[in-house]
């Protein structure tokens, strides 16, 4: 099954004709994805990897039953892009942007959950169900099919975490990106409720930074709910992090003791989640519980 | 994080219509003598302008007679405030105080929503306000996009104890306020202490602004102002200018990674070895040459003892990243132990590159980390 993405699902990249979106458009149709359009005002009747361009989302999405869409365009063109694709009826929306004002996001963010749509990011890689599809810039090559779900704030160390478990022989059913951004779509606890459900899904992945209080709200969660064994990794938990100040992430800034790595390491060994200060002690524990 | 100095925020406050003491600003060039000459007034509060919090402590505040002034200000400028020196100082109007409130508005990062933090005990420290006095503390949410108008603030005026002419005065500053913030791209504003004087006006006699750096396309008066280019060393601005997140820290080795979360994971396996990050190098989700390159000109400058580049090639083919760390070592003379681990498309024949070429190359993380670790401790 995996979770939110299929081989069925059919995709849009909204900015197909750009540097970024032609690229990324390309390893997703390489992957196997169902790239049916691309978007890019202007520019329809166009192809880009053999792939029809509109002019708006509205006519991708009348000529091809699209019900996803990922958005390639500048941060300063994000917010029109994203509320054109939930206005045409899209239900899964993922932006890859960095840099989008925070107000944005958060219209975006509001927008989507009275519309019923699934956003993932901004600022973020994506998702991919490994051998299957992928949204995104997720590596392909990285990744395995298995049972292995994966939710992250980052994006490199996803990337990281991935090839640690395909080096282990340890496949994964879905790897989420989230976003580095403080304000951002589905989160943890979306993302853990989904993984719950998920019969292929058989260990959690969660992968956390400094700032903000999604690790929190998970921990919580987990508690209550989550049955799977759940492993967390939290990035800057070294005593070099300066408080206030911003590691590149918007979302990575200490706020507070509740938001630094090490409190939020206590707060879900506390609610059982098996916790780990290298990325790569991940696979190991993995294999203990599956023992 | 895109603080502005209060001397800017009050400016900005004074543009869109929330009242603010009349002020002036000495920036330390003209003559002290003559400039408080100039504002002829009795007493002044003395500002020292400074992006970092504690001022107070810090003796950078303090109500002085003109007499006093001029030996004052000589006493603060160049005085250095958590790293850097202060520049300018601000000589406001004093204020004849009848009660301090504190009000701030946000964005909510947790819900999405614009959040409002007041209390009827302003001019204190507002968390030590929460925990001991719970009761004093007011919060309001209202949508990302919503429409200031003054009625939405007239129960939180309430609470506040404000009535009649100065409850008109409160939801007017309130809408003020939004209409800034919303048509700013500011993520919080904050005045502690709102002050009501003794002539029942209310005046915001503190101001705190931070503005969202994402949005500086679109705000370019203050993307432009000096407390956004104040707020990084000359090295973090020219890193910022080339694209890169650049943060000094205080520890041996020099970084350079890919995405802020493997950055801030590459920091913490350093010190999982036993030694520390110089610095905090994010040059972005995909590595290419000439950011690579950027990136070692700026470590070169500074003082380490060695080097770990972590990055994953993204568009760019790893072989063409090695290729551009072999040259730009030659360039730059960089003399220092220096550690790659390569990850992405090409990454073998990168690999390949860098070791032919005498530099210790991974494809691994854990390895490549203990290696420049052992390196700078003296080991081969």
């Amino acid at each position: 099954m995996a979770i939110l993405l299929d081989e069925n699902t059919k995709v849009i990249v909204q900015g197909i004709t750009g540097k970024q979106g032609s690229f990324h458009a390309k390893s997703m149709i390489d992957y196997g994805t169902k790239v049916v359009a691309g978007v890019t005002p202007g520019k329809g009747g166009e192809e880009v990897h053999g792939v029809p361009v509109f002019d708006s989302v509205k006519e991708a999405v009348e000529a091809t039953n699209a019900e996803a869409s990922v958005i390639f365009v500048p941060a300063p063109f994000v917010y029109s892009a994203a509320m054109e694709a939930i206005d045409a009826g899209i239900k899964l929306l993922v932006i890859i942007t960095e840099g989008v004002p925070v107000k944005d996001s958060a219209r975006i963010r509001k927008k989507c959950k009275e519309a019923n749509v699934q956003l993932i990011g901004p600022n973020c890689p994506g998702l991919i169900t490994p051998g299957k599809s992928k949204i995104g810039i997720i590596p392909g090559q990285i990744c395995m099919p298995g049972n292995v779900g994966i939710v992250s704030r980052s994006g490199t160390l996803t990337y990281e975490i991935i090839q640690n478990l395909t080096l282990n022989g340890l496949g994964q059913s879905t790897c989420v990106g989230l976003g580095g951004d403080p304000v951002h779509g589905i989160d943890f606890t979306e993302a853990l409720e989904m993984f719950e459900n998920d019969e292929q899904t058989e260990h959690i992945i969660l992968v956390g930074e400094i700032g903000g209080t999604g690790e929190q709200e998970a921990a919580e969660l987990i508690k209550e709910k989550i049955t799977k064994p759940v492993y967390a990794f939290i990035a800057g938990n070294g005593s070099w992090v300066k408080p206030g100040k911003q590691m590149g992430h918007a979302g990575a800034i200490v706020q507070g003791e509740s938001g630094t790595a090490k409190a939020k390491m206590e707060i879900l060994s506390k609610a059982g989640v098996v916790t780990v200060r290298t990325p790569q002690e991940i696979p190991e524990k993995i294999k203990e519980k599956s023992n | 994080m895109g603080m502005l100095y209060e001397y800017e925020a009050k400016e900005l406050f004074r543009k869109h219509g929330i009242p603010t003491p009349a002020n002036k600003l000495y920036e330390n060039k003209e003559s002290i003598d003559e400039f408080v000459k100039e504002i002829n007034q009795k007493t002044f509060m003395a500002k020292g302008q400074a992006l970092a919090g504690g001022r107070g402590k810090a003796g950078l505040i303090k109500k002085v007679s003109a007499e006093e002034a001029e030996d004052y200000i000589k006493s603060i400028i160049g005085k250095d405030h958590k790293g850097k020196p202060i520049q300018q100082v601000m000589l406001e109007e004093p204020m004849t105080i009848a009660k301090e409130y504190y009000l701030a508005i946000m964005i909510n990062n947790a819900t999405g929503n614009y959040h409002v933090l007041s209390s009827s005990m302003g001019g204190v420290d507002i968390e030590s306000v929460a925990k001991e006095h719970p009761e004093a503390i007011f919060r309001q949410d209202l949508p990302i996009d919503f429409e200031p108008l003054p009625y939405q603030f007239v129960d939180l005026g309430k609470k506040l104890g404000f009535q009649g002419r100065v409850l008109n005065q409160f939801t007017n500053i309130m809408v003020k306020m939004f209409s800034m913030a919303i048509s700013k791209d500011l993520t919080l504003v904050e005045i502690n202490p709102l002050i009501l004087t003794e002539d029942n006006k209310l005046i915001a006699a503190d101001a705190k602004v931070v503005v969202d750096k994402n949005a500086y396309y679109r705000n370019k008066d203050l993307a432009q102002l000096k407390s956004q280019i104040d707020q990084y060393t000359e090295l973090e601005l020219e890193a910022t200018e080339a694209g890169i997140s650049y943060v000094e820290l205080d520890g041996e080795i020099g970084i350079i990674a890919c995405g802020a979360g493997l950055s801030m994971a590459t920091c913490d396996l350093l010190e999982y070895y036993g030694s520390s990050p110089a610095n905090f190098l994010d040059v972005g989700g995909g590595a290419d040459r000439e950011k690579v390159h950027k990136a070692l000109d700026i470590l070169s400058r500074e003082k380490i003892k060695g080097i770990f580049i972590n990055v994953f090639g993204g568009i760019t083919r790893c072989d063409e990243v090695a290729h551009g760390i072999i040259s730009a070592k030659e360039e730059l003379n960089i003399d220092v132990p220096m550690v790659i681990r390569l990850i992405g498309t090409n990454d073998k024949e990168g690999i390949k590159i860098l070791e032919e070429n005498g530099f210790h190359a991974f494809g691994e993380m854990k390895p490549a980390a203990k290696k420049i670790v052992e390196l700078i401790k003296g080991g081969n």
